[in-house]
């Protein structure tokens, strides 16, 4: 549900605001609907690790892969020919962590307004 | 406790946010970068990509059509001028929008806005050489003609529009690896990016090195080894041509008075070949059509994006097509229905230096015609990226700006080695000019009367206009604008505080060397010499080595019934005249008794090689590193002092020593107890060229290629990993007519048969597209490494029917 729900806001609102716009989506929905730390971070991680590879993959099969084999060269990859899914795994790798760190962050935000409101 | 966990977590991921979204040192804000909505996944084109559409463009007086061929080559059709080049800007942004903000920053020097302190002192020296003051200049007078005022406007418009309609996703892929912005287009870029011609064709120099040469070995030695006519030529003005006008009268030489005695502390630098170019047209009378053929092609370092820009541009009273600078509006070099023109560098010498004396320290007054002048400071202020601004003072005399005093001189800033201390520079690209308009006359040009009035309005970089017209005229002319000298005033330093010293104007444009029809039937150059030494004027004293001209000139010649085809060939003709001149007496000197194994079989193939530096040649290889590495050997003892640099003598003196001088004391090393003689040198030199191919490459086989050996490439603008050419394996040297080298060489090759329908040909090593993410990036180089070219789309009308045309965009105002 948390998963979902991360993954579809961040399509939506990526289509016109800078990718950091996944952070405040993630800590909020955590913050929401989280029910652990561990909750957090793996929804949150794989929602934007998977919508990022989707995106990605949009963009690059048609093309043929041949700008991201390029920026693997950039990136200084060994060259083969499969570079471009490592420039892809890369991608949704840190997207998802950006994602899934601020999502603990949120979780942990709630969990400590909570335990403040009960003392 | 959970509060310090959320703090400590909130703080993690907002640091990490932060981080991700920096560009670190070389590192683009990761990501930024690798977001697939807005990074650089987004400049990923489909392959088919480009389908039909409608823009709405303020801006526009009325409608524009935009024909796209299977190359991506924009056709435009607009209804009037300020439509067509509002459109040439907007389509040209669209393709090459980082290549025209990167190149006019390197221009300006405001690279170290975006890439930081690293650019400093290139930033510096850009200015120091005055190129924005250069640019300015060109402003002022292109804006005082109303049709040019027009045209700039127009394009700057157009770029602009194309500019404003972009959001950061769509920014072209280098601003995302750089992390900036494009800024607003204006005409002063424009300028910039035609100055930037000059200071690649014309901004070399070599008094400095000759200043030394003077010093150490008397004027006797210099006059013999660097004297101001080759020993071989084969001029672009043919020899006997009569000289049709009245000289004015030309200054005096001076005695020869040595301005100043003392070295210079800067490291000798190879005089860079390579940068130079071919064209020729043939008269209906040599051409199986009965129409003349023109061929061009222009050689340039090789980059991606490409500097070239192909384009059809229509209008009410126009349509011509070709390639463009991306940045200045118009064709550079093409054709139209008419005529075809084309372009080779001159190498005139329009880059002085002057000697100046200041009153005191504080460097305000100079010493000029018997009196003390004011010197004009100019403050240039660089802001670089990171905070820190700097401010630099650039003092202007009369001549120019001194690049640099000894004060602002930095260490270890290979560019300026070339440069001497407390010198001002006199050179023409400081001058304004409105060679926009040569180019704007030309691409409307009906016949050779048209071509010679659009040719009075270029001054720089001089270059030689070939011309060919469907009335079957061709003709040549060295063009710009050629200051008026003393005979070799410039070969050495200068003293600025003689006025007999300064450049007394111009020759006068109708005097530039010309011919038209001349009886051999085909015009030609190759940065040759433009005249023999019945011409008047003194242009200048040592210009590229005459093989390539030689060459062209000698295959011209026998040519009957020329077809494109049969130039084509001769575009790719990689037989070597220097080969020719010097390998029979090389390899009759050789001692072959004492050759071991791998000598002996060198030798046998370099005797066997037919002359031809095809890629498959080993012989080549051998010959290349032979006689590069005999030129060291010859000169590279007297030559070579790190306290007074000195350039060697030129090949052509070389082969002359070589050929009729058996027993010249240079071939003595000055270094060794030995005398040395000719032949040892040579023998020497073999087994040096042996012995580098052996290390790198161990016994001989196909690696010993001269394709593998040159290996040429395209790199990328800014270097980028990745977004080069890969290696190419190709023929041709610089002694070849196809002058392809490692990095440079033709950078545009092209064919135009004139007649009722003119057919056109070209290639460029690159693509029409600026961007690595497409498929139109670098789609042409392989056509351009095997040496083919493409026929090139020419639309009669807006509504002529061609299978090539994939897609058409309709531009309107509302």
């Amino acid at each position: 549900m948390l998963f979902l729900l991360i993954a579809i806001i961040s399509l939506i609102l990526q289509l016109f605001l800078p990718w950091w716009i996944i952070a405040p989506i993630a800590f909020a929905l955590a913050a929401w609907k989280a029910n652990s730390g561990k909750n957090a971070f793996f929804s949150a991680f794989l929602a934007i690790f998977v919508l990022w590879t989707i995106v990605g993959l949009i963009h690059t099969l048609p093309n043929e892969n041949i700008l991201a084999n390029r920026v693997a060269s950039m990136l200084t990859l060994p060259a083969n020919s499969f570079n471009w899914l490592i420039v892809l795994v890369i991608s949704g790798l840190i997207g998802g962590f950006a994602a899934g760190f601020s999502a603990l962050a949120g979780r942990y935000t709630q969990e400590a307004i909570i335990s403040s409101k009960r003392k | 406790m959970k509060i310090v966990k959320a703090v400590f977590a909130g703080f993690f991921a907002f640091a990490l946010i932060v981080v991700l979204n920096t560009k670190l040192g070389d590192i683009p804000p990761l990501a930024k970068f690798l977001d697939p909505f807005q990074g650089f996944w987004t400049n990923a084109e489909p392959k088919e990509q480009n389908p039909d559409n409608n823009l709405i463009i303020v801006g526009l007086k009325g409608d524009v059509e935009i024909r796209f061929d299977d190359q991506m080559i924009p056709h435009i059709f607009a209804d009037n001028n300020h439509d067509l080049y509002f459109a040439q800007g907007y389509i040209t942004a669209k393709d090459r929008l980082w290549q025209m903000d990167f190149q006019t920053r390197f221009a300006s020097g405001r690279l170290s806005e975006v890439v930081g302190p690293k650019a400093l002192e290139l930033d510096r020296y850009q200015r120091r050489m005055g190129m924005t003051f250069g640019a300015e200049n060109m402003v002022k007078i292109m804006m005082e003609d109303p049709e040019i005022k027009e045209t700039m406007d127009a394009y700057t418009a157009g770029v602009n529009a194309y500019i404003h309609s972009l959001k950061p996703g769509d920014y072209p892929l280098e601003f995302k690896i750089l992390d900036y912005a494009p800024e607003d287009w204006k005409p002063l870029n424009s300028a910039l990016l035609l100055k930037l011609m000059s200071a690649t064709l014309a901004g070399g120099s070599n008094e400095f090195y000759m200043n030394n040469i003077l010093s150490k070995f008397g004027p006797e030695i210099t006059k013999n080894l660097f004297p101001d006519y080759p020993y071989r030529e084969d001029p672009i003005i043919p020899v006997g041509t009569k000289w049709d006008f009245d000289p004015i009268k030309t200054p005096q030489t001076p005695k020869l008075n040595l301005s100043d005695k003392t070295a210079y502390t800067i490291k000798t630098r190879e005089i860079e070949e390579g940068i130079g170019s071919n064209n020729w047209a043939v008269a209906g009378e040599k051409s199986a059509s009965g129409f003349p053929i023109l061929a061009n092609d222009p050689h340039l370092d090789l980059t991606l994006p490409s500097i070239w820009y192909q384009i059809q541009l229509a209008s009410s009273d126009m349509n011509a097509c070709g390639v463009s600078i991306p940045g200045a509006p118009g064709v550079i070099i093409g054709f139209n229905q008419n005529v075809a023109w084309g372009v080779t560098n001159v190498g005139a010498d329009v880059l002085d230096w002057y000697n100046i004396k200041f009153k005191d320290e504080t460097k305000k007054e100079y010493w000029y015609n018997n009196q003390w002048n004011p010197v004009k400071p100019r403050i240039e202020t660089i802001q670089v990226n990171g905070g820190q601004t700097i401010r630099d003072t650039v003092l202007y005399t009369h001549h120019g700006p001194i690049v640099y005093t000894s004060q602002q001189r930095p260490e270890n800033f290979s560019m300026i080695n070339n440069i001497p201390t407390g010198h001002a520079l006199r050179w023409v690209a400081h001058d304004g000019s409105n060679d926009t308009r040569t180019f704007f006359m030309l691409n409307r040009a009906k016949n050779y009367a048209d071509y010679r009035k659009a040719l009075t309005y270029y001054s720089a970089p001089a270059q030689n206009f070939i011309f060919a017209s469907a009335e079957n005229d061709i003709a040549i002319t060295p063009n710009g604008y050629l200051p008026l000298k003393w005979r070799g005033q410039g070969k050495f330093l200068l003293d600025g505080s003689d006025p007999a010293n300064d450049w007394q104007g111009r020759i006068p444009a109708e005097h530039n060397p010309t011919v038209k029809n001349p009886e051999r039937k085909f015009v030609s150059s190759a940065n040759q010499f433009p005249n023999d030494p019945s011409y008047p004027y003194y242009i200048n004293w040592e210009y590229a080595g005459y093989e390539r001209s030689h060459r062209i000139n000698k295959r011209l010649a026998v040519m009957t019934q020329a077809t494109v085809d049969s130039l084509q060939n001769l575009q790719n003709d990689n037989y070597s005249i220097l080969a020719e001149n010097i390998l029979p007496t090389l390899q009759s000197l050789v001692d072959t008794k004492s050759l071991n194994g791998l000598e002996k079989e060198g030798f046998s193939i370099v005797s066997k090689w037919n002359m031809h530096f095809n890629a498959d040649e080993i012989g080549a290889s051998i010959f290349e590193l032979w006689h590069k590495n005999l030129g060291v050997q010859i000169w590279g003892d007297e030559f070579s002092d790190p306290k007074a640099p000195m350039r060697f003598p030129s090949r052509d003196r070389s082969v002359e020593l070589l050929l009729n001088e058996p027993n010249s004391v240079w071939y003595d090393n000055v270094k060794t107890a030995k005398k040395e003689t000719r032949e040892d040198l040579v023998n020497a030199s073999f087994k040096f060229a042996i012995d580098s191919l052996k290390r790198k490459y161990g016994s001989i086989d196909k690696d010993w290629e001269w394709g593998n050996l040159k290996s040429t490439n395209v790199p990328h603008l800014a270097k980028i990993a990745g977004f080069g050419s890969k290696n190419l394996y190709n023929g041709g040297s610089k002694t070849s007519v196809n002058a392809v080298s490692e990095t440079n060489g033709p950078s545009w090759r092209m064919i135009v048969a004139l007649g009722e329908n003119v057919k056109a040909y070209g290639v460029f090593p690159g693509g029409e597209s600026g961007n690595p993410g497409s498929h139109y990036y670098d789609d042409m180089v392989n056509t351009w490494s095997d040496g083919k070219l493409n026929e090139l789309v020419f639309l009669k009308t807006k509504k002529e029917a061609s299978k090539r045309i994939i897609s058409t965009w309709k531009l309107k105002n509302k």
